[in-house]
C-alpha cells in the first residue's frame, strides 16, 4: 500500500469557495481526490507569513492530494482572502475556525482518518484543537511555544525592514514597538493592524505540555503526533518575510516525503481502527 | 461550501491548458440590480495581478481592500494569480525575475483579460500591476485591446538581477554601518559622474522592450496612472543620485496625446500596504477612474447591512 500511495496521481480536483462561520466566511480551497485514505487539514502560518509561505504551501497540499490524501486549507478569519476584519479577530476565532472546519471535512463522505496539521502559529492554533479531541492524529511544523513567540518573530523582521530605511536616531528599538502595543496602541505590522488585545492574548495561546517534543506521543499516543522543527533552510515555509525570488522554486521533496511516509504511517498503524 | 457570496465569487479562467484562480468582487449595482443586469450595465473591469511572487490578496491584503472598495464605488474588480502563482496551476517559472522582465506573463494576462471582459460583458478592462507586476501589466497592455488604461505602482524600468548572498550583506552594512554608508554615497555618486556623462541616456541595464511598451502605449493615449512610493535616499519622483530617472525621462518622451498621470505618495512603503499606502492608493485610484472610466452606480444603491457595514470600515481602514 505504502508504495501505491508514493506514486503521484493528478486527477486531484481543487474547488475554492467561502465557508461561513460567525460573522463572515472562510476562503477555503479543497483538494478533492476520489476515496481518501486520509484527510489532512492544513492549518497555515498567520497574517503575513501566509504570503510568503503560500507557493510552497500549496504546492505540499497538491504533492499529498496527487497521493489520495485529500486536504483542505483556508484562511484564517480577516486574513487573505476570507472576509472579516483583521484587528476585530481574536485567537478564539482563529482556533474555532479550525474546528468548523475539522468538523466539515470530517463529515465529507467516504471516511478517512482526519489528521489535522499546522504550520508556524497555525501549529498552536492545530495543537489547540488536537488537545481538545479534534482530529485523529497532529501534524505539527515549526510549533512555536505560544502564539507570543510567532508574533514576535514577525515583528523583529518588521522591525529590521523599518531600520534599514531609517536612520540613526530614527531608528526604535523593539523594546519601543512592543511598549507601544503593550500601552494600549495598535501597531501596523506588514500591512496588518495587531491590537493590544492581540498582543496580550497571545502570551496565553501555548502549545499543549509535550507538543514541542519531535518524538512527542509519536509511538504510544493513541492518536499520533509530529513535530517537526524547520530551520533557515525552509524558507520560505517559515521566516518568509525575508525571503527572496530565489527562493521560490525550492526543492521540498526530501521534506514532502519525509512527512508523508509519517502520515501514511500513522494512517496504516493507527488511525484505521478508529474510523 | 459555495463559490459565490454576496460580494465576491470564487472563480476560475482556463488560460492555455491551466486553471488561472481568482476572486471577482462584483460592482454594487445597487439592490435592484440582478447580477446579470449588472453585468449589461457594461461597466468597466480592474484586474490586479500579483505583487511579485506574493498571492493575489498582496500585503497586508491590499489589493483585497482596494477590489472591496472600489466594486462598492460600481467597478467590476478581479484579482487573479498568474501561472505557479498563489492557487493558480502550473509551477513558477525559474528564473522567475527574469521571466517577468522579459514579459513571460504577458499574453497569458492578455487571455485572461479577453475572457473576462467577453464573460462578465465589460466595456473593458483597467490593468493593476504592483512592482513585478507592473511591469507584465505594461507588457501585456499592446497584446490586448480590450486594455483601456494602465495602474502602475512603484514600476521599474531596468533589469534586476536576482541578488546574491554577497550583495544582501553588503547592503546590509552600507544600512548599518557609517563606514558603509560612507563607501556607499561614494559610489552613488561616482555613477551620477557617470550619468552626466551620458546625458541623460538611458543606462546599460535598461530594459528597452519595456520602454518601447511605454512608448507606444502613452503615444497612443491611454491613460496611465503611476503611483510612486518613497525609496531609499530620495526625494519625492526624483530617484537616488546615481540612479537613472526613469519617470522623468518617460514623461519626456510620452508626446502630446499622452494622458499619463503620475503621482508620488508620502509617508507610505515600497508595498503601500500600510494604513497611508492603502488610503493614498485608493484616493487615487477613485479620482483618476472617476476623470477616466466613470462607473454607473445607480445613485442611493444600498447592499445588505453586512456589505454596508463593511463600507463603512473600508472607509476608516481599507482591507
Amino acid at each position: 500500500m505504502v508504495e501505491t500511495l508514493r506514486q503521484a496521481d493528478n486527477r486531484a480536483i481543487e474547488e475554492a469557495g467561502y465557508f461561513e462561520v460567525p460573522g463572515g466566511h472562510l476562503y477555503t480551497v479543497l483538494h478533492a481526490v476520489e476515496d481518501p485514505l486520509a484527510r489532512v487539514l492544513l492549518v497555515g502560518p498567520f497574517a503575513s507569513e501566509r504570503h510568503y509561505s503560500y507557493i510552497p504551501w500549496v504546492r505540499w497540499a497538491r504533492f499529498l492530494a496527487a497521493r489520495r490524501i485529500e486536504c483542505l486549507r483556508y484562511d484564517y478569519r480577516g486574513v487573505g482572502e476570507s472576509t472579516g476584519a483583521f484587528e476585530e479577530m481574536s485567537f478564539g476565532d482563529w482556533v474555532e475556525d479550525v474546528r468548523l472546519l475539522a468538523d466539515w471535512f470530517k463529515s465529507r463522505s467516504g471516511p478517512a482518518p482526519l489528521i489535522v496539521h499546522g504550520l508556524e502559529l497555525g501549529a498552536v492554533l492545530a495543537a489547540k484543537n488536537f488537545d481538545a479531541g479534534v482530529g485523529d492524529a497532529l501534524l505539527l511544523w515549526a510549533p512555536p511555544a505560544s502564539a507570543n513567540h510567532a508574533l514576535r518573530s514577525t515583528l523583529l523582521r518588521r522591525i529590521s525592514v523599518d531600520q534599514a530605511f531609517r536612520y540613526g536616531d530614527e531608528r526604535r528599538p523593539a523594546s519601543s514597538y512592543i511598549a507601544q502595543l503593550e500601552s494600549g496602541e495598535t501597531l501596523e505590522v506588514e500591512g496588518y493592524r495587531w491590537t493590544a488585545r492581540l498582543w496580550r492574548d497571545s502570551f496565553d495561546l501555548e502549545l499543549p505540555q509535550g507538543m514541542d517534543d519531535e518524538h512527542a506521543g509519536s509511538l504510544n499516543s493513541e492518536r499520533p503526533i509530529r513535530s517537526v522543527k524547520l530551520g533557515r533552510q525552509e524558507t520560505p515555509l517559515i521566516k518568509g518575510s525575508s525571503v527572496g525570488w530565489e527562493a521560490i522554486s525550492k526543492d521540498f521533496s526530501d521534506l514532502f516525503e519525509d512527512n508523508l511516509e509519517w502520515i501514511i504511517d500513522s494512517v496504516s498503524v493507527h488511525a484505521w481502527g478508529n474510523v | 461550501m459555495t463559490r459565490d457570496i454576496e460580494t465576491r465569487e470564487a472563480i476560475e479562467v482556463p488560460v492555455t491548458g491551466l486553471r488561472l484562480r481568482g476572486t471577482y468582487h462584483k460592482p454594487n449595482m445597487g439592490t435592484q440590480a440582478s447580477a446579470g443586469a449588472a453585468e449589461k450595465s457594461k461597466v468597466v473591469g480592474l484586474l490586479f495581478l500579483n505583487h511579485g511572487f506574493l498571492p493575489r490578496a498582496a500585503p497586508g491584503d491590499s489589493a483585497v481592500g482596494w477590489a472591496n472598495a472600489l466594486a462598492e464605488d460600481g467597478y467590476a474588480c478581479f484579482r487573479f494569480d498568474l501561472p505557479g502563482l498563489g492557487d493558480s496551476d502550473g509551477e513558477a517559472p525559474n528564473p522567475m525575475l527574469d521571466f517577468v522582465n522579459g514579459g513571460g506573463y504577458a499574453p497569458v494576462v492578455s487571455a485572461l483579460a479577453k475572457q473576462l471582459v467577453e464573460r462578465f460583458s465589460l466595456s473593458g478592462i483597467v490593468i493593476v500591476g504592483h512592482c513585478a507586476g507592473s511591469v507584465t501589466a505594461l507588457f501585456a497592455a499592446p497584446l490586448t485591446r480590450e486594455c483601456h488604461g494602465l495602474v502602475l505602482t512603484d514600476p521599474y524600468f531596468f533589469l534586476p538581477r536576482e541578488r546574491t548572498r554577497f550583495r544582501n550583506e553588503l547592503s546590509e552594512w552600507t544600512s548599518f554601518s557609517r563606514l558603509g554608508a560612507l563607501a556607499s554615497d561614494l559610489y552613488y555618486f561616482l555613477r551620477h559622474i557617470r550619468l552626466l556623462m551620458r546625458r541623460n541616456r538611458p543606462p546599460w541595464n535598461a530594459n528597452l522592450p519595456l520602454l518601447r511598451c511605454w512608448n507606444q502605449l502613452a503615444s497612443a493615449g491611454m491613460p496611465i496612472l503611476v503611483l510612486k512610493a518613497p525609496a531609499l535616499r530620495s526625494r519625492d519622483f526624483k530617484p537616488r543620485i546615481g540612479e537613472f530617472d526613469y519617470l522623468n525621462y518617460l514623461r519626456a518622451m510620452s508626446g502630446a496625446r499622452s494622458r499619463v498621470t503620475m503621482e508620488f505618495i508620502e509617508n507610505t512603503n515600497h508595498s503601500f500596504a500600510d494604513d497611508r499606502g492603502r488610503a493614498a492608493v485608493r484616493e487615487s485610484l477613485e479620482k483618476w477612474l472617476g476623470a477616466n472610466f466613470p462607473a454607473r452606480r445607480p445613485a442611493g444603491s444600498e447592499r445588505s447591512s453586512q456589505a454596508a457595514r463593511a463600507s463603512t470600515y473600508e472607509a476608516l481602514y481599507p482591507r
